[in-house]
């Protein structure tokens, strides 16, 4: 049976059919709201709120989007709520995390982590990772770390995520790349710190 | 070369997600093999989005998919009368 049956028979109030709608989706959006929050207690309550929603507006789903863009939004909403009630940090412009001022080839004025990754997966644990990874999605601020996780984790196109966060496709797009920016220069400072040694050495 | 690292970061995101025009993308490339600090950046800027999307797999907590069937079924028989 096809997802968008499946909606039908949970439209007409058929709660296994909900049930299954909501088991081919937690783990998705239980990921995803995690990368986004950062936290087990506000993922939890988000994730919560997120399907006690999508049962109040079951009959409003339109099978525009696929379904588990449609859970994705309404976790959005929620996330972007409790954000607004907290301060961000600042996002730096783009040219700080770049290797600009640039002379013959040396980059003097950089100000971004030129070290050399190599593997990171070779050097350090994929849990230790995913805490890197963690720490330095919160180091973001929302509005740039929504954009940043519904391109590559949700793999929706820029003009998905433009549609979704209400953006132009060209801020959506200056978003992402200033969140991916910052992501790694966040990672290639405590890769750097935590195996840089290892990496010189063999070279 | 100040110049030409200008130029390529402004066509930065666009080439790593594989979305430029192939000139450009010669010309990007080009640079690439010719400076080893924006090859560093390439690379690196494509391993952030692989170690996001293969990083730790959280999955729903057992504890909490527990106490959500309850909530889901509490909602559901308010809703239609019956789950």
């Amino acid at each position: 049976m096809s997802e968008a049956e499946i909606v039908k028979r949970a439209q007409a109030g058929d709660f296994e059919a909900f049930t299954e709608l909501v088991n081919a989706h937690k783990d998705k959006l239980y990921a995803f709201v995690r990368k986004l929050t950062g936290d087990p207690d506000d993922t939890n309550d988000i994730v919560q709120d997120t399907f006690l929603k999508a049962i109040d507006k079951i009959d409003q789903f339109r099978g525009e989007a696929s379904f588990g863009t449609w859970l994705t939004s309404i976790a959005l909403n929620q996330a972007r709520a409790l954000f607004a009630k907290r301060k961000q940090g600042e996002m730096k412009p783009i040219e700080a995390y770049l290797p600009v001022g640039a002379t013959n080839g040396e980059h003097p004025l950089a100000e971004a982590s030129l070290f050399d990754w190599e593997d990171p997966l070779a050097n350090l644990e994929r849990a230790e990772i995913g805490r890197l990874i963690e720490e330095g999605l919160e180091t973001i601020p929302f509005a740039y770390r929504e954009a940043f996780l519904l391109r590559y984790v949700e793999e929706m196109s820029v003009k998905e995520v433009a549609a979704t966060i209400g953006q132009t496709v060209a801020a959506t797009k200056s978003r992402i790349l200033r969140a991916r920016l910052a992501l790694r220069d966040f990672l290639s400072k405590r890769f750097e710190a935590k195996y840089g040694e290892k990496v010189r050495r063999i070279h | 070369m100040a110049k030409k690292c200008e130029e390529f970061i402004s066509g930065l995101a666009d080439y790593i997600d594989g979305e430029i025009e192939p000139e450009l993308c010669e010309e990007i490339e080009k640079h690439i093999g010719q400076c080893n600090n924006c090859r560093i950046m390439v690379d690196s800027l494509r391993q952030t989005v692989r170690l996001c999307r293969e990083g730790k797999e959280e999955k729903l907590p057992p504890a909490l998919e527990e106490k959500l069937t309850g909530m889901l079924k509490k909602r559901w028989k308010e809703k239609f009368g019956q789950a």
